[in-house]
């Protein structure tokens, strides 16, 4: 039922002063909306804390298109913590969107980000505590449409049957027509069903109701969805590209919190898409091709942003930074203009190969805490089957580069269980550490305070990748690997090794690989009390193995299951351009440790974005 | 028009803490005026070294959902300004519930702000079921004699001696409840908040507390306000 439109603010404010950081349900902040007349109401929600979720580039980007489109208003919501939803409930409050202190219930379109696996249990608190019916199949006619999209919608099926909608693929432009598609519906007087027939003809709009799913001898026992007969919907929904980023609007947040929240900075997206070809990397695969901002334009909007917000530093986000074109003279020009005013430059992540003496002094300038490499595996074999494309020499020159320009500690990121992993791959992660420390020392001298730290995680198959098909370790063999990580190591205690939990990178598997029955495990788990499912003081992985048992699926069966590589899968209705055959050759060439290039520093690798999207690479400059 | 003394670039600014950003703890209003400020285009001084922050120091921190009509900050400025543009962009460049209300421009040493404004007065109203000045009057007596108050602050057991930090209190009827005005002063061993003297005293929490100033104790008991340096 679509609850009134209403101001309750009157009944959160009494439970502020019973919660932690009240901040978080606040709204006020400088550059919130504060215009809300609609008529079309849109509320924006990313399902975890308001400090995750604030600077998610992505919402910031869709609320300011949709509140800069006519007639239409849009404002944001976050599920509350654990202590707020509680009482909540108890009070009889329902989830209330920031800027109006209105019942989400209320708006008239919805958009949940699916933001990642363990964000899933969240979706369903979001919509129980909102107050909407769970299941998209049993909504009213008038309660919100309920639309989701995000980094995680490339297997949407385990949360198909909540949303009415799924957008794929570049939202800025796309959800703007979906919530007039959706306004301009109920004006018509068109009824759910009509509603959500018209949003299936959008360019890069799955509606999950529309498709059926069946198990046969071709599919995984996920089976595949297809297209219900006479719907008009699509046998494949290809993803939504924006041809021309460098056109769309390069300053989006607008927002400045009022508490700290993650990534709390400014931030400019100054290039979209990545082409190294990562095989694990699913952010590779599905925000082809690459789009560049010009120089001028990263330079322009960073000061404007930063003026605007009094942000203190100013991120320059992307899948791959140092890989822009124009990288070092951003970075070079940015601090020319702002280190007298304090303000920082960061980049989230260097690549090994393109952190050269430039590019460690550019970055350097301002602040020399510490860096972040990734060189994934332990071994250059590993490192060619998921074709990451450094060597240890590019390691090593990077960590030159750092050290002699003053930087003291270094993280390196690997991954575990990859596949073809072999025991001496596993040695090779701390080995390759004591050498950065050994660099690290022979720079700054043998009694310089040198710290390397690297952080270890499961691998998890994700899906639109080469390694799509493949199975995740057991967990006896991760805690066994962790082992021998752990006893491999030196006792320097100035390498320090952490590693990410192995029940949660199950889940997170589980998740990657299920069909639309996976909706049934994310119900038994939520309805076992899971929640927040990413923090790993409220992660309850007993409650997961009940839910399993619940709903007569083994969690540890269904991550480990290696898929054939002709079967039909989950999401093969869905496509973000890149070819199954693609990512069939990618996974033999995987296979053979054949490495495969970068198309923008060679030609056309023939992933099959362009043909299909009817896109192409936007490059502002040579890469080198 | 009051520009910059020569040897002085020190602005002094008094603000509220008020509606629903009464909720936002130190850190957070810290953080924001910090960005009202970059955002104002006011030119401030910048630290040296390793990370380089803006030159600015707070008066004493306000408890959470406590507002106030009297907080104040102290910008080191970088270039001469006059007070009244100062103002004017700060205000526009500041969340309204956070609003400067006055500034002047002082000489650029003086006493930290967070030590030397250590006297309060704040308005309490209280409102709960058989609490009246009568009730309050008694309660507080018992801890007086006591001496030392001791409450926890979540899982951290903590206590504030009342002779140090209670300097006076008023307390009268009103309907539902009590309208409660008193005055603290920094202790040794911490600062007196009225949230947890009305929890002692009532078992309740208070429905709203305001800080209604702000001062500076000379030795011989004057009280000197921020603004009257």
């Amino acid at each position: 039922m679509r609850l009134d439109r209403e101001d309750l603010y009157a009944r959160l404010e009494p439970l502020l002063g019973l919660v932690e950081h009240p901040s978080r349900y606040l709204d006020h902040e400088w550059g919130a909306q504060e215009e809300l007349d609609g008529p079309f109401h849109v509320c924006l929600i990313y399902p975890d804390v308001y400090e995750v979720g604030q600077t998610n580039l992505g919402l910031a980007i869709l609320y300011r298109e949709l509140n800069e489109a006519q007639d239409i208003s849009c404002e944001r919501a976050y599920l509350p913590w654990v202590d707020m939803g509680d009482l909540m409930r108890i009070h009889g409050v329902p989830l209330l969107a920031l800027e109006s202190s209105a019942p989400v219930a209320s708006f008239d379109m919805i958009g949940i980000s699916i933001a990642h696996e363990l964000a899933c249990t969240n979706i369903v608190e979001t919509l129980d505590l909102a107050g909407i019916t769970l299941y998209a199949e049993s909504r009213d006619e008038d309660e919100p449409i309920v639309v989701g999209g995000g980094a995680s919608a490339w297997n949407c099926e385990p949360v198909a049957p909540f949303f009415d909608a799924v957008l794929l693929g570049d939202g800025e432009r796309a959800l703007v027509r979906m919530a007039q598609t959706i306004s301009d519906a109920r004006q018509d007087g068109a009824s759910r069903a009509d509603i959500l027939l018209r949003l299936a003809c959008l360019e890069g709009v799955y509606v999950p109701s529309l498709y059926d799913v069946v198990t046969d001898a071709t599919s995984t026992r996920w089976g595949y969805a297809v297209p219900r007969m006479g719907t008009g919907a699509p046998a494949v929904v290809k993803k939504h590209c924006v041809q021309d980023f460098a056109a769309t609007e390069p300053v989006s947040q607008r927002i400045v919190p009022y508490m700290g929240v993650v990534q709390d900075r400014f931030a400019v997206e100054i290039l979209r898409g990545c082409a190294r070809g990562c095989r694990f990397c699913q952010a590779g695969m599905t925000y082809r091709p690459v789009r560049e901002r010009p120089a001028e334009q990263v330079v322009d909007a960073a000061l404007e942003g930063l003026a605007a917000s009094g942000f203190d530093e100013c991120s320059l986000t992307s899948l791959s930074t140092t890989d822009h074109s124009q990288c070092a003279q951003i970075v070079r020009t940015l601090n020319e203009s702002l280190s007298a005013q304090g303000v920082r430059v960061s980049i989230p992540s260097q690549r090994l190969d393109s952190f050269g003496v430039e590019m460690a002094a550019s970055v350097g300038a301002s602040r020399k805490a510490g860096l972040t490499f990734a060189p994934e595996a332990g071994s250059q074999r590993l490192r060619d089957v998921i074709n990451k494309n450094v060597t240890e020499e590019d390691l090593l020159r990077a960590a030159e580069n750092a050290f002699n320009i003053g930087y003291r500690r270094m993280k390196l990121y690997f991954m575990m269980g990859l596949p073809t992993e072999t025991d001496e791959d596993i040695i090779g992660i701390p080995k390759t550490a004591e050498r950065v420390m050994e660099v690290g020392r022979r720079v700054l001298g043998p009694r310089a305070k040198v710290s390397v730290s690297i952080s270890v995680s499961v691998f998890i198959p994700k899906s639109h990748t080469p390694f799509q098909w493949a199975p995740q370790l057991p967990l006896d063999e991760v805690h066994r690997r962790q082992q021998l990580m752990l006893h491999s190591a030196t006792t320097d205690r100035n390498l320090r090794i952490s590693y990410h939990g192995s029940w949660p990178s199950l889940i997170e598997a589980v998740l990657s690989k299920m069909g639309r029955k996976g909706a049934e495990l994310i119900l038994a788990a939520w309805k076992r009390g899971c929640r927040f499912d990413a923090w790993s003081d409220q992660f309850d992985f007993g409650a997961w193995n009940e839910a399993a048992a619940d709903v007569g699926v083994d969690l540890e069966d269904i991550a480990c299951e290696q898929f054939d590589l002709d079967a039909r899968l989950p999401w093969d209705h869905t496509s973000p351009g890149v070819s199954k055959g693609y990512l069939q050759r990618e996974w033999r060439r995987a296979m053979n440790a054949e490495v495969t290039p970068d198309c923008t520093r060679t030609s056309c690798t023939g992933c099959g974005v362009c043909p299909s999207l009817g896109v192409a690479n936007a490059l502002v400059g040579e890469r080198v | 028009m009051s520009c910059l003394p020569p040897n002085a670039c020190r602005l002094r600014v008094r603000y509220v803490k008020d509606g629903r950003l009464a909720y936002l703890g130190h850190l957070e209003v810290m953080e924001t005026v910090m960005r009202s400020v970059r955002r104002s285009g006011v030119p401030f001084e910048v630290s040296n070294g390793f990370a380089r922050r803006m030159r600015v120091q707070f008066s004493q921190a306000l408890p959470v959902g406590a507002s106030s009509e009297c907080e104040y900050y102290d910008l080191l400025l970088s270039d001469p300004l006059d007070v009244g543009d100062a103002m004017d962009r700060l205000r526009n460049a500041t969340p309204r519930a956070l609003a400067p209300s006055a500034a002047r421009i002082l000489p650029r040493r003086v006493p930290a702000l967070e030590a030397w404004a250590g006297l309060s007065s704040w308005e309490v109203n209280v409102r709960a079921p058989g609490v009246n000045a009568k009730s309050f009057d008694d309660g507080l007596g018992r801890c007086l004699a006591a001496g030392v108050l001791h409450y926890m602050r979540g899982d951290k057991p903590k206590s504030v001696s009342l002779g140090e930090t209670l300097v006076d209190y008023d307390v009268r009827d009103v309907p539902g409840g009590i309208d409660l005005a008193m005055r603290t002063r920094t202790g040794e061993r911490g600062s007196l908040r009225p949230a947890i003297l009305v929890k002692a005293v009532c078992d309740c929490a208070p429905l709203r507390v305001r800080r209604v100033g702000q001062w500076h104790e000379r030795e011989d008991g004057a009280l000197v306000d921020p603004m009257d340096v």
